[in-house]
């Protein structure tokens, strides 16, 4: 029985940690100790972090990495349009301000 | 098709084509009649739901629930005759809604669950057709019949229907649930497991329509972009689904125990036991 | 459909059952589609959303990230020792994930009795209408993934019953959990 450790795992986990971590900096970065404004580039930061995120959770926690390429290529379009839509409407709501 | 060699001595081969005749033939020999009506009477309610609702009494998408006691008035004062005239179609075919959750409970019955799943799914969903459906129409028409009535209650009446048919959810939502579970622990592979997921799904999404008791504007009230239009959009590929699904299953359909044939291997035995009956 | 996993993989197998995948993308779909309405909307009145954002504790919301994280790392070692014979380890693994799934819970529960207890309950204003809204439903499919764990572990636990592909078809629903909070996370914490 030998189990094979595959070390991807955990160097995955602290990069997907490390940029959770991010958000603290971006969220202090974003008004200092200023009232909230409203920031379209920490919003695109934020979003485009999540997607990166979820982008490492499907290809080394889902082992999407191992699938066939149609699954890569669907799970990436995804992103693409979740990230498409995401931001559309936060920029066309705040163009309808 | 061994029920219908054994049914007669000699029952005669189904005419080709399309014609009169042909369908004359399935009606009366075609061991899977039943199943073929009940699919039928599905997709013409479907079609008379859709008109109905959407055109006709112009009760889907829901009018807005912050209207004030004047304009919903005013509503039903528009709608005055598609409301009478589009609601009474529904109370005369209304009962095609018993052979689609028949079929549905067939399909269950087919699979190797326990015959609890698909009874529990009939009398759920017969009794869901209630507040779901049947007191919307009731109650709008009740309002409609006598546009001197106070507008305060034709106001309560506005409130009472709209809630009903969008706030009851649970009785579906239980229902997706059973047929789901049969579906994910059936060995028969009489539906396909995406399909058991997308009663998941389909649950979730009415679980979402919930907080249309709370709010009467915004996005969760009962015409609300959550609360109705993406639980709406859902629902209808949902449905799209099941209806193309179940034709499938009538098509593999071999009255038997086991596991449900593929499409495929299926039209090939129809079409050697048809070449070997003409003979 | 399964594979020994080797270092050198020549044959490429889609984890779990496919129909899950299906339901996976087919349910970010629909969540994306909440999260445009809410950011529209968000974007369009941000006076309205922005001060009571505010009360939102960050630290909680990464701490509550890092634990579902932490979760789907065990569930996917679970997988890894289902997947070479060690079953007694995979069950321990997908214990510890539902223990994370656990945590999480009690400190999403604790966070929504504070905010109500704050003045920012479920109807008052309309972020914490959002707040509620995403939170509430992802919290649902926590609770179905609970259920989905104990599947697993019921089919670890007795060589009749083990099947590697229901083994990852329930880790796969159990990623998806851990995904759709990193977004609402974002979207719900970090976004302006």
């Amino acid at each position: 029985m030998n189990t094979i450790i595959n070390k991807r795992l955990p160097i995955a986990w602290l990069v997907l940690t490390l940029l959770t971590m991010c958000y603290l900096w971006i969220d202090h970065a974003a008004d200092g100790d200023a009232a909230r404004q409203p920031s379209a580039l920490a919003t695109t930061a934020a979003i485009i972090i999540a997607l990166v995120k979820v982008r490492v959770i499907f290809r080394e926690f889902m082992e999407v990495r191992h699938a066939p390429a149609l699954l890569c290529h669907l799970t990436d379009g995804w992103l693409l349009l979740i990230g498409a839509a995401l931001l559309g409407s936060y920029l066309l709501g705040a163009a309808m301000r | 098709m061994t029920a219908a060699t054994t049914r007669s001595a000699s029952p005669p081969a189904p005419p080709a084509g399309r014609s009169l005749r042909a369908v004359g033939w399935h009606l009366r020999h075609n061991p899977k009649r039943e199943l073929w009506v009940a699919w039928w009477a599905m997709v013409v309610f479907y079609q008379f739901f859709g008109v109905i609702f959407f055109i006709v009494t112009r009760t889907q998408p829901p009018p807005n629930p912050a209207l004030d006691v004047a304009s919903r008035v005013q509503w039903f004062h528009d709608n005055h005759d598609g409301l009478l005239i589009g609601f009474a179609i529904i109370f005369i075919v209304l009962g095609m809604t018993a052979p689609i959750n028949a079929l549905i409970a067939y399909s269950m019955r087919r699979m190797s669950v326990s015959p609890a799943f698909g009874y529990a799914y009939l009398v759920m969903y017969s009794l869901s057709a209630i507040p779901g459906m049947l007191l919307l129409c009731i109650v709008l028409t009740v309002g409609a019949y006598r546009p001197d009535r106070s507008p305060e209650l034709i106001s309560w009446l506005y409130d009472f229907a709209f809630l009903s048919f969008v706030g009851t959810m649970g009785v579906f939502l239980i229902g997706s649930l059973v047929w789901m579970t049969a579906i994910l622990i059936d060995t028969n592979r009489v539906l396909p497991k995406w399909f058991g997921y997308l009663n998941l799904c389909n649950a979730l999404t009415e679980v979402v329509v919930s907080p249309a008791w709370i709010f009467d504007r915004g996005v969760f009230a009962w015409n609300g972009l959550i609360a109705w239009w993406i639980n709406m959009v859902v629902f209808a590929i949902y449905t799209g689904a099941f209806i193309v699904l179940l034709k499938q299953m009538i098509q593999r359909e071999d009255f038997g125990t086991g596991p449900l044939p593929d499409l495929e291997s299926r039209r090939h035995s129809d079409e050697s036991t048809a070449s070997t009956e003409a003979r | 459909m399964t594979q020994i996993k080797d270092s050198a993989r020549h044959t490429r197998v889609v984890p779990g059952q496919p129909d899950m995948w299906a339901f996976v993308l087919f349910e970010a779909l629909i969540f994306t589609g909440y999260f445009s309405v809410y950011l529209f909307n968000r974007a369009q009145r941000p006076d309205d959303f922005l001060p009571y954002q505010a009360s939102l504790d960050l630290r909680i919301g990464v701490l509550n990230t890092v634990v579902l994280l932490l979760s789907s790392w065990s569930i996917a070692r679970c997988v890894e020792a289902a997947r070479a014979g060690d079953y007694r380890k995979a069950s321990l693994k997908a214990g510890l994930t539902a223990l994370f799934g656990v945590v999480f819970f009690v400190i999403k529960a604790s966070e929504w009795v504070h905010y109500t207890a704050q003045g920012n309950g479920v109807t008052s204003n309309e972020f914490f209408n959002y707040y509620f809204f995403l939170t509430g439903i992802h919290c649902l499919h926590l609770l179905i993934g609970f259920v989905v764990l104990a599947v697993v572990i019921y089919q670890l636990r007795s060589p009749l019953r083990r099947s590697q592909q229901l083994i990852e078809t329930g880790a796969t629903y159990w990623h998806t959990v851990d995904f759709l909070w990193v977004l609402i996370f974002a979207l719900l914490y970090v976004v302006r």
